[in-house]
């Protein structure tokens, strides 16, 4: 496997170098570097600006030696010296890529991470539920969003999402026709998503869903609740215990006991942890909360192996995913415990329609995380429209063709549940052409999200690329292009050595 | 120097030869406490003199500067100012009369002599500057040139002296930058007491606006960005103005365009009117034909200079008597290739409506937009009409290298020995209403040689939240803060 990824480098390399002269070259010629400074009207100040940019860009040198310089500079990195050169304004390279590459990072991860997983899940269902109303609805759906131009999602996200949405927290009351709407609509969804032969199930399944919705609202009316949100201690132990339950059907079967007390115990543990803690959590700092979160998990997956039995490997895991679950309620819960106080500070008006962050704000680590939060949450929703409809099209069509394999056919013959066919023969080969694209969306991640970036009023790796061209300045298009291009490379071969993982008939040589 | 008299006061001691008398206030200090004085002085004037050297040489072996300047135009013609370390009150004399006297020593344009002299390790800079002592002169420069570049996201405190009401607090890089009160300013202090400014795309101005975000925007002007703008309501106060940029057409003298009767036909022809309605008045309802080349529609003595030189006589296209014209030098279907940067949709559309109008009289407009238009085409002369924008300002001495024999702006080859000896009275000229009198006179020669066609001056578009008091548009700051230290919140 060593040699195999060798290999694959060793070819890397020689593309690496004529990509590489290929878009120094493109963007050296992409346009006039000093257009900008013609319309100066006085002609000493113009020459003397000209003068010196000719100097920092080294425009008196032919392209093809200037891209010589720049990757003598990037080589040099080898040996620890390297440089990636200056922008027009003779402004390192190195620091504005790293401050790029983070906030790209803090833009994109969430996005792609809520993409991968809210696709992978409709996409499953989807294909599980094939040809019922849902399954028509989410391929509706997917394309819609998936033609949609960024831009205008944006605008209107931002119009509605932030604009008339903090207007609307001003008075948050639910007007009645939006309620009775909302209610069939989620009526509608649980026939769809339930299904049922006749039409009394069906009307069963309408009622419960709209009730369900119904309630929901009207709790949410007449509780203030989003002026004032809270889970408290009964909402994290009622939903994680119910999560417990969940979880144990999907990783056993609710028959097997031992798992469901291994998993129940897991949230026990999870809840005592969260109560316990309340007086030492008001302004923590990241790493104590991560290592309690570690805490937690350990001491469940002890607990769950303890109870666990013969089946002790699957209690511990069912054990630690309930506790990680409550976790992350907890950590809801105070977010929510601390949202009042923000939406005071932001002036009423939390969500936010540019940039990553309050200029200046300070405030305790949930104050500062939910800032961060009002801030990405309408261009992580933007990036999850788009590449939503890639997964769930993906898994539905991977799914789709698994469950017609002669291996599930044989697995349902040997008269398994269909619970272990789904989750342990379908699931797992239907992940492998996934895989690939997972692999590429997270290299695309480093390219950033141009427009995105733009209309958000972020500065990643997209606009240090746009930035670059239209100013005609190679070295911070080139950072862009080395960095994009290496994500690329690796994840291919991350890509390649998963599937190896995933699919046992593969072996990489 | 600064118009504002709490920096100091600027007072003209002599006409011949010309002397200036700058005075500090005594109580002017940068943000760190030490006062702005003659050192100060000495380097601003050192490092635009560009008669302070370095070893190196250009392509033709001239010496290049060493301290990187914006432009040496008037600081060449400066004899060393007169002072001593630590003294308030500076006298320079001009070894050759300088129009725009006034317009230097800007704001901005004078860094902390002492913070330099510290990097550079040079005990006395005014000493060093005197005497030339190159070695520490170099010294000087090499710190003039790079001590203040920054590295994005970090506030060089030590060196990043303010002199004004407000000074940088903090810098998140790609984000914002913080202001706060300047505690060392000694004039009227700011009224609110921290300013941030963000960096955001034109095009998500308005709707940050609308959440409240942020409470003052200046987009580039655009017909959807204005929309938006008005959509948001009460709660905002739009104001569209003028930039300080104009656009222009420019004949090229060596081409069929050197007939003047040419240059008339296709001044009757052009719809200055029209173009002014259908391209500027969209973003800006206030707009109107620009008549002038050195005066822009917003400057005093903007009338007076037009109502001296041009009698309406090009205001709207007269088609019948640009043809007959033509005809009569039988110089029907002569092309007219119209030269700009392109991609430039507003260009493009100027062109076109230049076309419809001109093509009727019997032109052959053609479009010769091109991507290396500045490089390739105005350069070598490679154009009939040129269309660009040349950046206004209120010193003349920059303007008037356009229209003089073979000056460096000047492009299309236009030659009158009249307007050359009147550039040279205007640069001599120290007093403004004298000033005003002359570009009367060369503005005239002008439009009757048709030099050039002025069009528009380039549209502007500010938007605040009524919540905050005092910004307001002006076109000759390219910034909307330059009046930010009159701003004022209302209390929520």
């Amino acid at each position: 496997m060593v040699a195999y990824v060798l290999r694959r480098l060793l070819i890397s390399i020689g593309v690496f170098f004529v990509a590489t002269f290929m878009m120094y070259l493109l963007v050296a010629n992409a346009g006039d570097p000093l257009e900008d400074l013609y319309g100066i009207t006085d002609p000493g100040d113009r020459a003397a600006r000209i003068a010196s940019r000719t100097e920092i860009m080294q425009l008196n040198t032919p392209v093809v030696e200037r891209y010589f310089d720049w990757l003598g500079g990037l080589l040099s990195f080898l040996w620890g010296q390297g440089t990636l050169g200056v922008n027009r304004t003779g402004q390192a390279i190195e620091p504005l890529l790293g401050l790029a590459l983070g906030s790209t990072l803090r833009l994109v991860v969430l996005a792609t991470v809520l993409a991968i997983v809210t696709g992978v899940a409709v996409g499953i269902v989807s294909a599980l539920r094939q040809y019922t109303s849902f399954d028509y609805t989410i391929t509706f759906f997917s394309f819609v969003f998936f033609s949609l131009p960024i831009f205008w999602a944006a605008v209107l996200l931002k119009q509605f999402g932030a604009i008339a949405f903090n207007d609307w927290l001003g008075d948050p009351v639910v007007p009645l026709p939006v309620v009775v709407v909302l209610a069939v609509l989620g009526g509608l969804f649980a026939v769809s998503l339930v299904g049922g032969r006749t039409w009394v199930r069906r009307g069963v399944s309408f009622a419960v869903g709209a009730v369900v919705v119904l309630a929901v609202l009207l709790v949410l009316s007449q509780t203030d609740f989003l002026a004032r949100p809270t889970l408290g201690p009964v909402g994290v132990s009622v939903l994680g215990l119910a999560a417990a339950v969940g979880i144990t059907a999907l990783v056993s079967g609710l028959a097997n006991r031992r798992v469901l007390i291994a998993s129940l115990a897991g949230a026990v543990v999870g809840i005592i942890i969260y109560v316990s803690t309340v007086s030492v959590l008001l302004d923590p700092t990241w790493p104590f909360l991560i290592g309690l979160f570690v805490l937690t998990l350990v001491l469940a997956g002890g607990v769950g192996f303890g109870v666990g039995g013969i089946d002790r490997g699957r209690a511990a895991r069912a054990a630690v995913l309930s506790a990680a679950v409550v976790a992350a309620l907890s950590f809801v819960d105070w977010l929510m415990y601390a949202w009042p106080a923000y939406v005071s500070s932001s002036l009423g008006r939390p969500i936010a329609t540019i940039g990553s962050n309050t200029p200046n704000f300070t405030g305790t680590l949930w104050e500062t995380t939910l800032d961060s939060l009002t801030h990405l949450v309408l261009p992580s929703v933007t990036l999850v429209l788009i590449s939503f409809a890639q997964y769930t099209r993906y898994t539905r069509s991977s799914m789709l063709e698994t469950m017609n394999q002669d291996y599930v056919r044989t697995a349902r013959s040997k008269g398994l549940t269909e619970r272990t066919v789904i989750m342990r023969h379908a699931f797992r080969n239907a992940l492998i052409p996934v895989t690939t694209l997972v692999a590429l969306d997270f290299a695309a991640i480093v390219g950033g999200a141009v427009i995105t970036e733009r209309i958000f009023g972020w500065r990643g790796m997209g606009s240090l690329f746009i930035e670059g061209i239209y100013t005609v300045d190679p070295p911070p298009v080139m950072a862009f292009f080395v960095v994009a291009a290496a994500a690329v490379l690796l994840l291919n071969i991350v890509a390649d050595l998963v599937y190896a993982y995933l699919d046992p008939r593969i072996r990489l040589s | 120097m600064l118009d504002e008299k709490e920096f100091g006061t600027v007072e003209k001691t002599s006409d011949d030869p010309l002397t200036i008398k700058y005075t500090f206030a005594d109580d002017a200090v940068w943000s760190d406490g030490e006062p702005i004085d003659c050192d100060d002085f000495m380097l601003t004037w050192a490092a635009n003199s560009g008669k302070f050297t370095s070893s190196e040489t250009d392509a033709e072996g001239n010496p290049l500067s060493g301290f990187s300047s914006a432009g040496t135009t008037g600081y060449e013609d400066m004899n060393a100012p007169q002072c001593a370390a630590g003294d308030k009150e500076v006298e320079l004399s001009y070894a050759t009369p300088f129009a725009d006297w006034a317009g230097m020593f800007g704001a901005g344009s004078i860094l902390p002599a002492h913070k330099v002299a510290q990097g550079a390790g040079v005990e006395d800079l005014i000493g060093a500057l005197t005497s030339n002592n190159t070695d520490e002169v170099n010294k000087l420069a090499q710190f003039y040139n790079t001590g203040f570049i920054g590295t994005p996201g970090t506030v060089d405190t030590d060196n990043w002296l303010s002199s004004g009401p407000y000074k940088i607090d903090s810098w998140q890089a790609g984000q914002s930058i913080t202001l706060v009160a300047n505690d060392e300013y000694w004039g009227t202090p700011a009224k609110a007491s921290s300013i941030v400014i963000r960096f955001i795309d034109a095009t998500a101005q308005a709707q940050a606006l609308a959440n409240g975000e942020i409470q003052v925007a200046r987009p580039q002007p655009a017909q959807d960005i204005l929309s938006q703008l008005q959509a948001i309501g009460d709660s905002v106060k739009i104001d569209q103005g003028d930039e300080y940029t104009f656009e222009h057409l420019d004949f090229n003298f060596e081409g069929a365009f050197k007939d003047a009767d040419l240059r008339k036909a296709f001044a009757l022809c052009v719809p200055r009117q029209q173009i002014v309605d259908n391209l500027i008045k969209p973003v800006n309802e206030n707009a109107t034909v620009l008549n002038s080349r050195y005066k822009l529609t917003f400057q005093e003595g903007y009338d007076q200079v037009v109502s001296a030189s041009y009698q309406g006589q090009y205001d709207q296209p007269d088609i019948a008597a640009a043809k007959q014209i033509l005809d009569s030098k039988g110089a029907a279907g002569t092309a007219v290739r119209i030269g700009y940067q392109s991609p430039n949709q507003r260009r493009t559309d100027a062109t076109a409506l230049i076309k419809a109008s001109c093509d009727q009289a019997g032109f052959d407009v053609q479009d010769a937009g091109q991507q290396d238009f500045f490089g390739g085409g105005l350069a070598n002369g490679n154009f009939d009409v040129a269309l660009f924008a040349w950046s206004g300002s209120p010193l003349v001495s920059g303007q008037a290298s356009t229209y003089v024999t073979g000056g460096g702006n000047n492009n299309g080859k236009y030659s009158n020995p009249q307007v050359d000896e009147l550039t040279k009275q205007l640069l001599s000229q120290t007093d403004v209403s004298a000033q005003d009198t002359t570009i009367g006179q060369i503005e005239s020669v002008l439009w009757s040689d048709l030099a050039t066609i002025p069009l528009f001056t380039f549209p502007g578009l500010q938007a605040n939240s009524t919540n905050v008091t005092g910004p307001s548009f002006q076109p000759a700051q390219s910034q909307q803060t330059w009046n930010d230290d009159t701003w004022t919140v209302a209390q929520q």
